[in-house]
């Protein structure tokens, strides 16, 4: 599937940068410092509802510059499990 | 004679025969005998399985009927026309089978199209008595067993839970719930162990008294693995897409129940007399029942474009389907309060003295339509988190501009319905909105040709303004996680009138020359309907207080609307009903 989204060069996105990524966004969304924010807890246990953990896939989408299912953080439900699938898609596309 | 888009349904209403002939089994008569006995319309489903109705619940695919979903649409809505707790008892099966249609395989999805066109009544059981539409909080559970699931639980005001052969059923099948917690089973309550469950009486109801809003409890329910829809832990993902295409089939049903009230309030206010004068002519009489066509025209063309997206542009369909279950409900009781200002105490009379008491039913029956399958502050809230890739789609610009043309013209082929496009979110823009500007330029072209007045113009270009505003606030708009903040919802509701002004705007321009001109009796000339659609939507979008401005020397911008007025009488004394396209009543010389 084609879309206009823009065209991230490939490369080596590392594990640290994509979890910072992440944190960041999360953070953002619960307005709370990123410090407060865990990698390993289920974003559900951050009060991030079902239905707008589908939207994080959109900014997903922004900052790689690659397509991924909508339901990115219903299957993959911690900051590191995200982390895990993205760079391994990433990683592939390199 | 009825336009090709209503020719099924015309084919049904023909074969059901005139609803006033109370020697016709689905007549008028019937129905309020049994809405007043709170009795279950059970001899009148059983000819609509006999004429075939069921297999316009079942795609093609599936050795059914449904080729085009607009048809089934417009049929449900020739049947709300005589009888809402009808067409809500007998197309449950529809909801009951879409999670069939959405995720199940090849084999479940042809075995159920045989039972549902056998007539099989099945049933969708979501709500729970302490959750609500919180689906994720429901506590029905099904574990694991060595041949397939043991469930146990209650679902609670469920549409024919006890009529119903199967239940399609959301089950939790991790005890610790979440997004992947739940599942669809689809259940055989006649292969059950008929200790293992038991239903639940019937709710007594304000409207659709008749109808079996029940209930079923599950205790140690041995059901077998083949009943498992999709994968284990797909469930919320199937269910929120049958919801898509539910709660689109859901506009039928209301713009069946405005369809009657029009037609008898029209009726009224050409026989009343009220100081000598009739009704028909007396100006505050005239204004509602132009509003109220307005209001029913709108939700006509949110609805057929609506109806040709779900084929064209599945991959939108979350938004789609959510503004049309918010708003063509919300239309529709809006006309329903103002015609039953203009009829008066007869909108309330039970009996046969007025209409044999459909009145009063129809304003009872149609406040659940806004209410289940998804009640307007769900799908709303639903718009609401959809803001952050609506803002990012519209950024991106317009992918899809021949699926937008699609969905927009009659005359082109629908691509056959594909389950497996749908998405839980949009992710990317077809251009509805996009495509605003242009259209309002197509307009002005048109007013300089002279053949649409500047008036309609004018009003396309300040919906364009209007339009340029609410999307920038929606990008402006902090998602918030948790509960959205009650002033998004003002803003969802303006942008699901924008997308109805919008689908208003393409259906006129790209199917003006194809439309019969003398048979809509001109509603299309000129652009009436559309202006009419225009100067309301964006009325309440950008409110003016009319008295203000006619004070000042202004025009009163709803006298467009008051032009409607034309149209109606003439479509009624021909024996059309009130509609955008050609529709016969029966019984009535075409």
């Amino acid at each position: 599937m084609t879309t206009s989204a823009p065209e991230s060069t490939a490369q080596v996105v590392s594990s640290e940068e994509i979890r910072d990524m992440l944190l960041n966004l999360v953070a953002s969304y619960l307005e709370q410092p990123v410090t407060d924010i865990r990698s390993d807890v289920k974003l559900l246990d951050y009060g991030l509802d079902s239905i707008f953990a589908l939207t994080l896939c959109g900014d997903v989408e922004d900052e790689y510059g690659i397509e991924v299912k909508s339901t990115l953080a219903w299957d993959y439900p911690t900051i590191d499990a995200i982390t895990g699938f993205l760079h391994e898609a990433l990683s592939e596309r390199v | 004679m009825s336009h090709l888009a209503y020719a099924a349904a015309a084919e049904f209403d023909r074969l059901l025969g005139d609803p006033r002939d109370t020697g016709r089994l689905f007549s008028h008569a019937r129905s309020l005998a049994l809405d007043e006995r709170e009795e279950f319309p059970l001899e009148i489903c059983r000819e609509l399985d006999l004429l075939g109705l069921p297999a316009h619940y079942v795609p093609v695919a599936h050795g059914g009927a449904l080729r085009n979903f607009g048809d089934t649409l417009q049929i449900v809505r020739t049947i709300a026309r005589r009888d809402l707790t009808v067409a809500i008892a007998h197309g449950k099966t529809f909801l009951g089978a879409a999670s069939v249609w959405v995720g199940g395989d090849p084999r479940q999805a042809r075995e159920l199209g045989a039972e549902v066109a056998r007539g099989t009544a099945v049933s969708w059981g979501l709500t729970e008595r302490e959750h609500g539409s919180d689906l994720l909080a429901g506590d029905v559970s099904a574990e694991r067993t060595a041949g397939g699931y043991r469930v146990s639980g209650e679902k609670w005001l469920i549409n024919n839970a006890t009529r119903g052969d199967l239940v399609c059923v959301l089950a939790r099948t991790a005890p610790e719930g979440g997004s992947r917690g739940f599942s669809v089973l689809l259940i055989d309550k006649r292969r059950l162990d008929p200790t293992s469950f038991r239903t639940l009486p019937a709710a007594r109801l304000h409207g659709i008294r008749g109808a079996d809003i029940s209930g079923v409890a599950f205790s140690d329910a041995a059901v077998d693995h083949s009943a498992l829809i999709g994968a284990e832990g797909d469930g919320l993902e199937i269910v929120l897409k049958s919801l898509q295409l539910t709660r689109t089939l859901c506009a039928g049903l209301s713009l069946g129940a405005a369809d009657q009230a029009l037609d008898m309030a029209t009726a009224y206010a050409l026989a009343r007399h009220n100081h000598g004068k009739p009704l028909i002519e007396l100006p505050q009489s005239r204004r509602l029942l132009a509003r109220s066509y307005a209001d029913l025209l709108t939700a006509e063309a949110l609805t057929l474009f609506a109806s040709r997206a779900l084929h064209a542009l599945p991959g939108e369909l979350s938004i789609t389907s959510a503004v049309t279950k918010y708003l063509v409900p919300t239309l529709v009781d809006q006309a329903l309060a103002r015609l039953s200002r203009l009829v008066g105490t007869r909108s309330l009379l039970r009996g046969d003295t007025f209409e044999h008491g459909r009145f009063q039913k129809v304003l009872r029956d149609h406040r659940i339509v806004g209410i289940f399958d998804g009640s307007s502050v769900i799908n709303l809230n639903s718009l609401i988190n959809q803001f952050p890739l609506i803002a990012r789609a519209h950024r991106r610009g317009p992918a899809d501009e021949a699926g937008l043309r699609t969905a927009s013209t009659f005359t082109e082929a629908l691509p056959d319905l594909d389950p497996a496009a749908l998405e839980l979110l949009p992710r990317r823009s077809s251009g509805l909105l996009h495509a605003v500007p242009a259209a309002a330029r197509e307009l002005r072209s048109l007013a300089d040709a002279g053949a649409v007045p500047h008036s309609l113009a004018a009003h396309a270009a300040e919906f364009a303004e209007v339009l340029e505003e609410v999307t920038e606030r929606i990008g402006r708009h902090k998602p918030t996680p948790v509960a959205a903040p009650a002033h998004a919802f003002k803003l969802a509701e303006d942008y699901a009138r924008c997308f109805a002004a919008a689908a208003a705007l393409q259906l006129w321009l790209r199917n003006r020359s194809a439309v019969d001109a003398e048979a809509t009796h001109g509603l299309w000339e000129s652009g009436l309907w559309l202006e009419c659609c225009l100067v309301t939507l964006v009325g309440r979008l950008r409110p003016v207080r009319t008295e203000h401005l006619v004070a000042e020397g202004g025009r009163d911008p709803e006298e467009a609307v008051d032009r409607l007025v034309e149209p109606l009488v003439a479509q009624h004394t021909s024996g059309q009903l009130p509609s955008l396209l050609p529709y016969s009543r029966l019984g009535t010389p075409a």
